[in-house]
Parts: structure tokens; C-alpha cells; sequence
């Protein structure tokens, strides 16, 4: 089945990126980034003044791996999930909230942003996305799978695993 | 389910390989990591014991390249083969795109290997998907075994019906690695284009 990633896509995408940059400017975080729970990225925006950041296919894919163990340990005890999810460093620290049932909202901080103020604004962002994507009327995008792309996506394939013998 | 993620113009597919404990899934994952060349793979991210054995998964990002306007990205995945890491691997399986089962050729492996795939079945289950649905190939590895069982009695058992695609594998010299990943990013690729 052809899923897109949440209902991104147009002005929904646009508005939730300004969002994003907003909440990277008012928490002081480092890095924004919506997840889906299979580990793919999003969406995502770095502050001006941070560096670059690790590679954001590991920490997408170790961020939902993390959220989903600590779902299924909630579990065990016959919770639902716990509340939060903040992991703490001596110079880094991340704070994830669930945005719905298939994406997270992780916010990256380093010793410059107080984690109170993370939070807040992180809760701020994640009520103020899903009521975007509440209110996403546009139509899903459709994808062409035509002879062009099965002749590309064959190429492409013998490119990188070598030719069929 | 593939993603397509429509804003920065991507689809991801999630390839995972399967298997009893010690057979080869990891050995897998780091010769396709030794052989791709640097621009079209990610790191290599291993969550291991300390005598590296898997402990929840590993993981590799690799680019196919752009398809109409769209970057094509595979990220494989293992999952723990011991019996007693099942809460790990029905994690990974959420959002399977496709299978490699990865089948041990040593005589004493063979009960094993069925029953990986009763619970690779079972798991699937839990996620409302059938082994029908989901592109699936089989990797014979450690052909180079002096007592491994002859591939078609691996396959009667594992794949009575002769539907599936099996390979043999030495992986551990890189031989029949590509083949099989190559053959389940096809159908993965087909079963997107039918489906969508």
C-alpha cells in the first residue's frame, strides 16, 4: 500500500516547517525533527549556530527503535506508555513527544536550552501540528509508476548491486 | 508499507532480514556495507552484546538513486535470531516492506530454521500481514558447510510450495549476497507499483 508520511505534504508541509523553525528559535534547541515509528525522517530543521548533525537516518531509526522498547516495556506493567521520553547527557539532551499513533516530535538540546523551556515549547508545537493536520483538507499527492520507472528503478538497481546474471 | 514522503520528495522502504540465531544476518548487512560504494550507503549502526551477538537490531541506509524526481532509499534492518529476543523482533518488523530469510545450511540448524519461520509468520500476524503479501526470498547460507544439507531438502521444508525465490550463500566470502537483496528490492519495487 502507497502511504504517505502523515499528511505532509503543501501548505500542511509549510506551515508545520515554519513551526518547526519557531520551535527552534523560542526553545534554543539544536534540531527539530518529526519521525515515523518505522524510522524514516520526516521532516527536519537545524538552528543557524548548530552544528552539523549526526547522520538523521541512525538517530531516526535508534529514536523510534528506543520509543517502541520503552512502549512495549510500558506494556508489561499495563500501562499504555509512559508520559515521557527525555535522555539526558553531559552536553546534550533529547526530549520526544508523540505527535499521533505513527510519528514522534524530537527536539535536540544542548546545555544553552533548559529543558523546562523544551518541553513547553515542544508541547506547544506538537498541539499546534496536529491541529494543522486536523484541518489538511488538500489532496494526497499520486505517484506515476509508468514504464519510465520500472525501466529507471531496474537500471538503478543493476547500478548498484551489478548487473543480472 | 512503503513511506512516501511527499515533502522532501523521498520513498523508503523497509528491508529486513530474518533468521535463527547464527545465521548469517549480520555477516550479511556488513559485506553489503564493505561492498556499496560510500556515497549510496549510510552508517552502519550495530546494537550488539558484548560478544556480538545482535541484541535488538542492525541497520544500514543505502541510496538507489533518484526515480522521477524521487530519492529511492532501502534501509535493511536485522533483527536477534535467539528465540528468547522475540519483543525485539516484532518490533523491527513494523513497516516491513521486505524479507530476506536468512536459512543456516548445518544439519543441526534445520529445525531452527522452520521454526524462524513459523515465528517470522506469527509476527507478522500481529501486524495483520501474511507472508503472501510481503515480497519474501530465501538466502541459503553457509553452503560451504562440509556436512550442509542439500539445498532442496532446505527448500521442501521451508518453502513446500516452490513459490518463493531461494539463493545459496556463503556470506561470510561474500558470495550470493547481492543476489537475494537484489532480487527482494525488485518485487518490493512491483509490489509498490501494484499496489499503489
Amino acid at each position: 500500500m502507497l502511504q504517505p508520511s502523515l499528511e505532509l505534504y503543501g501548505e500542511s508541509f509549510e506551515k508545520v516547517d515554519a513551526l518547526l523553525d519557531d520551535l527552534l528559535a523560542k526553545s534554543h534547541a539544536q534540531y527539530v525533527l518529526i519521525v515515523d515509528l518505522k524510522g524514516f525522517v520526516i521532516a527536519h530543521n537545524k538552528a543557524l549556530w548548530a552544528p552539523k548533525p549526526p547522520s538523521l537516518d541512525s538517530l531516526a531509526t535508534l529514536i523510534a527503535s528506543n520509543y517502541s522498547a520503552n512502549l512495549a516495556i510500558a506494556k508489561l506493567f499495563g500501562e499504555t506508555g509512559f508520559k515521557e521520553m527525555i535522555q539526558q547527557g553531559d552536553r546534550v539532551g533529547m526530549y520526544v513527544e508523540e505527535l499521533d499513533e505513527t510519528a514522534l516530535l524530537v527536539t535536540l538540546f544542548d546545555t544553552t536550552a533548559a529543558l523546562g523551556r523544551v518541553k513547553m515549547f515542544t508541547k506547544k508545537a506538537v498541539t499546534e501540528i496536529q491541529t494543522i493536520l486536523s484541518e489538511n483538507k488538500g489532496e494526497a499527492p499520486t505517484m506515476n509508476f509508468d514504464e519510465n520507472w520500472h525501466n529507471s528503478t531496474r537500471a538503478l538497481i543493476d547500478g548498484l548491486f551489478g548487473p543480472s546474471k | 508499507m512503503s513511506t512516501i514522503n511527499f515533502s522532501a520528495r523521498e520513498i523508503n522502504f523497509k528491508i529486513v532480514y530474518y533468521g535463527c540465531g547464527m545465521s548469517g544476518k549480520t555477516t550479511n548487512l556488513k559485506k553489503i556495507y564493505e561492498s556499496i560504494p560510500g556515497t549510496a550507503k549510510g552508517e552502519l549502526v550495530s546494537l550488539a552484546t558484548e560478544d556480538e551477538r545482535t541484541l535488538f537490531f542492525d541497520f544500514l541506509p543505502l541510496d538507489l538513486g533518484q526515480v522521477n524526481g524521487f530519492k529511492t532509499r532501502f534501509h535493511l534492518y536485522t533483527v536477534p535470531g535467539q528465540v528468547f529476543y522475540n519483543s525485539s523482533r516484532k518490533l523491527i518488523l513494523r513497516g516491513v516492506d521486505g524479507i530476506v530469510f536468512v536459512a543456516d545450511s548445518a544439519p543441526n540448524r534445520l529445525r531452527a530454521n522452520a521454526e524462524s519461520l513459523r515465528n517470522l509468520r506469527d509476527n507478522l500476524t500481529e501486524y495483520g500481514l501474511s507472508m503472501d503479501e510481503i515480497p519474501y526470498v530465501v538466502q541459503v547460507n553457509k553452503r560451504d558447510l562440509p556436512d550442509a544439507l542439500p539445498s532442496d531438502m532446505i527448500k521442501k521444508v521451508l518453502d513446500p510450495s516452490g513459490k518463493t525465490q531461494f539463493f545459496d550463500a556463503v556470506a561470510a566470502k561474500y558470495i550470493g549476497v547481492t543476489e537475494p537483496l537484489k532480487a527482494v528490492s525488485q518485487l518490493v519495487l512491483e509490489h509498490l507499483a501494484q499496489k499503489a
